[in-house]
């Protein structure tokens, strides 16, 4: 893994200058002079996200994980999709070994960037070195950016997000659309002799989605980047799908 | 390839342990384009089944910001019915018991949408 990338090409035509200046000095080795530019800059230009990145990889180079962090939550503050900034954020907990916030991270700059080989091949590494344990991809029902959503088949989001945000209304939007695709594929299969639904599964470009029915009024939609197997996609599923029908029980 | 050779895909499809029939749909309209099936399977239903899930998936996938489906796998207890996105709005689609070799299935079925053209 590396947190290393190239400054913006545009940065010159946007007068964002010092973004170069600043990773040139970054690369030489001249921290307290990188992290000055970064720092001035930033007092210009404060909701640029890719200021607040060089002055995390700055942090990262000077040894202040912490510093870092901040810096590049700060990043995602101004760009939610800022993929650097999930790569930073994921390298800095790769190195404290708590490989399930990397891979998320990187699960989540997969989902920004599903074709960058960087993020790909640091997703398999992550993989690669991560435990098998009961508490990987833990379902979080009440965490709207776990990428979990849990509807009723009126529709109704009964809990959890789609992953990219906390954004409750666009959760409240994919749980009509989803409930009505459930509704759909349920029908189907019934019409076209094959029974009750098990799962669907959808690709696109960027992501790969699960549909599974939790108990008889409801279903769940697991949304994860392109890059994840079909096989671990639907295993995650499984999981969150019982745990699910255990939580409406509770519920209910 | 031109529809012979639809339909030569669409036999090497049906070949495939377990595949009950294939197709091409139409998406916009859930209309058969070509097909090879057995008798049993009622294709016309088939496309039209596939195209409303396919539009629905879409508008499920559009409201997550997260791009055109290009692949749909609908798993049932007695069988699955998969979708491969070709040439809008194409949409070559098989049908299987559920004891099909899907993931060779899954293959052949991105293979063929791609050549769709």
């Amino acid at each position: 893994m590396t947190d290393v990338s190239l400054p913006p090409a545009s940065a010159a035509l946007q007068g964002l200058a010092f973004l170069e200046l600043g990773e040139r000095l970054r690369q030489r080795g001249q921290f307290a002079a990188a992290a000055s530019v970064a720092l001035a800059g930033l007092g210009h230009y404060p909701d640029v996200a890719d200021a607040h990145d060089l002055l995390a990889r700055i942090r990262t180079d000077q040894g202040h994980d912490a510093g870092a962090i901040a810096a590049w939550h700060a990043a995602l503050e101004c760009d939610p999709g800022h993929v650097g900034a999930r790569k930073g954020l994921a390298f800095i907990a790769f190195r404290a070994r708590d490989f399930t916030t990397a891979e998320r991270q990187l699960e989540l700059a997969a989902m920004q960037a599903p074709h960058d080989a960087s993020v790909l091949a640091a997703l398999d590494r992550v993989r690669s070195v991560q435990p098998v344990s009961a508490a990987e991809d833990e379902p979080r029902f009440t965490d709207p950016s776990g990428g979990l959503l849990l509807y009723d088949l009126q529709g109704m989001r009964l809990a959890g997000g789609i992953g990219e945000s906390d954004d409750a209304a666009l959760a409240d939007a994919v749980a009509a659309e989803a409930a009505g695709l459930s509704r759909e594929a349920a029908r189907a299969a019934r019409l076209l002799g094959l029974g009750r639904i098990r799962h669907l599964v959808l690709e696109t470009a960027d992501a790969r989605v699960a549909v599974m029915p939790v108990a008889h009024d409801a279903a769940l939609l697991l949304r994860r980047g392109a890059a994840i197997p079909i096989g671990r996609l639907l295993a995650l599923a499984g999981r969150a799908a019982q745990a699910a029908d255990d939580w409406l029980g509770r519920m209910r | 390839m031109n529809t012979s050779q639809w339909h030569d895909a669409l036999r090497e499809l049906t070949g495939v342990t377990g595949v009950l029939g294939a197709l091409i749909v139409s998406a916009d309209d859930g209309l058969v384009v070509a097909e090879t099936a057995m008798d049993e399977l009622a294709t016309a239903d088939v496309a039209a089944l596939a195209a409303a899930v396919v539009s629905r998936a879409g508008r499920c996938t559009d409201a997550m910001r997260a791009g055109v489906p290009s692949s749909l796998h609908l798993a049932a207890e007695q069988g699955a019915l998969l979708a491969m996105a070709g040439p809008p709005p194409l949409w070559l689609v098989a049908v299987a018991r559920h004891d099909a070799e899907l993931g060779r299935l899954r293959l052949l079925l991105r293979d063929f949408a791609g050549a769709l053209r």
